[in-house]
């Protein structure tokens, strides 16, 4: 059901039934107009030959009414009706007389029905109103005996002599003929009418799979290019140089720059992270390095000087922080490996365990801590990554601020995302500082490390998510993190 | 001065035209050797026939060994006249005409078909078959059809009916009219343009044989005494040897094939020598017709002649 729904709503659907409708639309109005055209021309035709008919008996008929040669009256009609019937086929005469003006029958058809020498039988209201009718012209006329398959008309011509009226000739046609003729055109017409609405929808299918065609493949191209599978978009084949055609072709084109331009992309990512470990397998060295002179130092110093105990005392408490700042370093390496493995997942009330850890960050100082989550349960975050991100930047904003301010988390859903937000109201960070901001072991503080902020960075990055920083010195900064929630779990 | 001049002027003028004149009479009454014999044809015979008359004039021809034509015409008076005129020398005409009274006389019998065995016909009173009529009295205030005013059998005979019960057509028809054809009358009885007519029992019987469906649609309601068959004449002043050749070559049909093939086709027996007195019965009518209507007869006959319109 869904199915068909969507087929009659699509495009070709919609384009071939509108073909069909315009073109139905054309030849059924094409088609009525010829109907009543002929219609109006068959009826001429039949006025014309009832015209004709009548003329053709009245000629003589003057004539043979002053000599009251009622027989030659009969066989004019009778010549008239033979002939009419002979060559005007189709042209039904039901009857015809010769009446004189008060309406006595000169001669008549049906004989029988209508004798000679008495006054016309008038059978209905219609004869009486024809009857009526004829007396009043003084000129050919068509009278009309109603429509139907029994309606007739009437061709009437008065018959005149020096301007004296001696009586009518009437000729009365069948409209029968004439209806049967207009239904065969109408049959005919209704039939190329049904040929051209067939043949219509044909065009209107084909043109609409034309077009559809390939927009169907750029949907499917740019679907694709949504999920980011730009090396799979087939080309779409561009058959015709119209505007279609130049649409697939620019699409082509696109296509195929965005794919060059990703694989760009992921070259350069490669050199970057290249770059990176570079960077800090650099960092690392210079950062082991510098205490490792020292620890070569205080231990070749010891050495020379075994039994010296005030030079164990002084070089031991050396020796221990040298070694824990490598400890150190290393390990937030570790952390950071670990948590790039993490996959644990839970809710979003697994963040409330960093309040505790940031409120003894605080440890007493006149820092005002602001909670504010408002992600429902039904979020389910990555819990470790998400921690380390929170606990990261908080950490930060408390070190930023000494001795007192206001440290604020805030976390809320926005459609598809879960945003994190912390910000303080400490110095801010210099702007020469933002570039270089995410970069491992770079740090302002003097037993920093310089890796938090890069952690966070990776972290965010693994997640497909986004990380602003806005700060203006003096007034404060603020981390927004935006993570999309197919990911934040993941 | 000037009027004598003139005076003789239209003497000379009127002695040259009456000289030509004279002259071209005299041509025209010795004839051209090819200037066929003109036979005239009225109702008495089926006068559409057309092809079978050529043929028979054809068969005259050659019989004679001059030309002759048919001359057709719509009435016994038209035909009278070009009688009267000299334009025809024969016709075959009916027994009425023949017998009316003509001062001088200018035609002659030459001959009398045999119809049936006898020199005989009758006029048959006829209606449409599904009507109830039995007598020419029950068709009062009915349309009549009558063939010819000059007519013995369609025109006299019913005439005479009406006349010996003291009736005229006028008074006991409400319509009449004249066909000039027998064939015709009985289509209009057929066709119930008239409730009636009258007409020659030798042609109605012949149509009867050729067309048996129109005239299936009739009935002989009455039938008259037997009557001269309509006669074959001459012009008095025709030219006497082509009378008597005419008159042989007629008789002498009934002896030769080809002859014979005519006269079948004419539904005849043959053309006979009978004497002019075979018609006084129909001259007698006619008088008695005369003496119990004298005024409507008259006035019948002006309107008939008129209605005839002398064409």
């Amino acid at each position: 059901m869904k199915f068909g729904l969507r087929r009659l709503s699509s495009l070709s659907v919609k384009f071939a039934l509108t073909i069909t409708a315009v073109v139905a639309g054309v030849a059924f109005t094409i088609g009525a107009l010829i109907v009543t055209l002929d219609w109006q021309r068959f009826h001429r035709e039949l006025e014309s030959k009832s015209f004709l008919l009548a003329h053709s008996v009245s000629v003589t008929a003057a004539d043979d009414i002053l000599r009251k040669d009622h027989w030659s009256l009969f066989k004019s009609l009778k010549k008239m009706a033979r002939e009419g019937t002979g060559e005007l086929r189709e042209t039904g005469i039901i009857t015809a007389m010769i009446i004189d003006p008060e309406g006595v029958v000169l001669a008549h058809l049906q004989p029988n029905e209508n004798p000679l020498g008495m006054p016309l039988a008038l059978s209905d209201k219609t004869e009486e109103r024809l009857l009526n009718s004829v007396r009043k012209l003084r000129a050919p006329g068509i009278l009309n005996g109603g429509f139907g398959s029994n309606g007739f008309l009437e061709g009437v011509v008065p018959i005149l002599s020096d301007e004296k009226l001696l009586g009518f000739v009437r000729v009365r046609l069948s409209y029968q003929e004439l209806i049967l003729k207009a239904q065969r055109s109408a049959i005919i017409i209704l039939g190329v009418t049904l040929a051209l609405v067939v043949l219509g929808s044909l065009l209107g299918a084909a043109i609409s799979r034309r077009i559809t065609k390939p927009l169907t493949a750029m949907t499917e191209g740019i679907e694709a290019v949504g999920r980011g599978e730009l090396s799979d978009i087939r080309p779409i084949p561009v058959s015709n140089d119209d505007e279609l055609g130049i649409l697939a072709s620019a699409f082509n084109k696109m296509a195929k720059e965005m794919a060059e331009k990703k694989s760009l992309e992921e070259q350069i990512a490669v050199s970057e992270k290249l770059v990176a470990l570079g960077r800090i397998s650099a960092g690392v060295a210079h950062e082991v390095n510098n205490p490792l002179a020292g620890l070569m130092n205080c231990i070749d110093t010891l050495k020379k000087h075994p039994d010296d105990p005030e030079l164990v005392e002084r070089y031991l408490p050396l020796l221990d922080k040298g070694l824990n700042r490598i400890k150190n370093i290393v390990e937030s390496l570790l952390i950071e490996l670990r948590i790039e493995e993490a996959h644990g997942t839970g809710n979003s009330t697994s963040l409330e365990d960093l309040r505790d850890i940031v409120e003894s960050e605080i440890n007493g100082r006149n820092i005002d801590f602001v909670w504010d989550n408002h992600l429902g349960d039904d979020v389910l975050i990555n819990k470790r990554r998400v921690q380390q991100i929170v606990l990261n930047l908080l950490k930060n904003s408390v070190q930023a601020l000494h001795d007192k301010g206001t440290v604020t988390f805030r976390t809320f859903r926005d459609g598809n995302c879960v945003i994190l937000e912390v910000s303080d109201n400490g110095p801010g960070i210099p702007p020469e500082y933002k570039n270089q901001l995410f970069d491992p072991f770079f740090t302002t503080k003097k037993n920093g490390t310089g890796l938090g902020l890069w952690i966070v960075y990776r972290l965010v990055e693994s997640m497909r998510g986004v990380i602003e920083v806005e700060s203006e010195v003096g007034s404060g900064t603020q981390f927004q993190v935006t993570l999309p929630t197919m990911d934040v779990s993941t | 001065m000037i009027r004598k001049w003139a005076a003789y002027f239209v003497l000379i003028l009127g002695t040259l035209v009456g000289a030509l004149s004279v002259a071209y009479a005299g041509h025209v009454e010795n004839g051209d050797a090819r200037k066929p014999i003109q036979f005239g044809l009225t109702a008495v015979v089926v006068r559409e026939n057309l092809r079978f008359l050529d043929q028979w004039s054809q068969y005259l021809s050659e019989k004679i060994g001059h030309p002759v034509e048919f001359v057709r015409r719509k009435s016994y008076r038209e035909v009278m006249d070009l009688l009267d005129s000299g334009r025809i020398d024969f016709a075959w005409i009916c027994g009425y005409p023949f017998i009316e009274k003509r001062d001088p006389e200018f035609i002659q019998l030459l001959s009398v078909p045999v119809y049936a065995g006898r020199p005989l016909y009758h006029s048959f009173i006829i209606v449409h078959k599904d009507s109830p009529y039995r007598t020419i009295e029950d068709l009062e205030d009915k349309v009549f059809a009558f063939s010819d005013p000059e007519s013995n059998s369609g025109y006299l005979f019913p005439q005479f009916l009406l006349a010996s019960q003291g009736k005229t057509l006028e008074g006991h028809f409400r319509q009449t009219f004249f066909t000039y054809s027998h064939a015709e009358t009985v289509e209009a009885v057929a066709e119930q343009v008239a409730n009636g007519g009258a007409v020659d029992s030798y042609i109605w019987e012949y149509l009867n044989d050729k067309r048996p469906a129109l005239v299936g649609k009739t009935r002989v309601i009455q039938k008259s005494p037997a009557f001269g068959f309509p006669p074959v004449v001459a012009r008095i002043g025709a030219d006497p040897k082509m009378v008597q050749k005419m008159k042989d070559v007629l008789l002498g049909m009934s002896n030769d094939l080809e002859g014979k093939k005519f006269l079948a086709g004419l539904k005849l027996d043959g053309f006979g020598d009978s004497p002019p007195e075979l018609f006084d019965s129909i001259r007698d009518m006619a008088a008695k017709t005369r003496k119990a209507l004298p005024w409507a007869t008259a006035a019948e006959r002006k309107k008939n002649e008129m209605a005839a319109g002398k064409e």
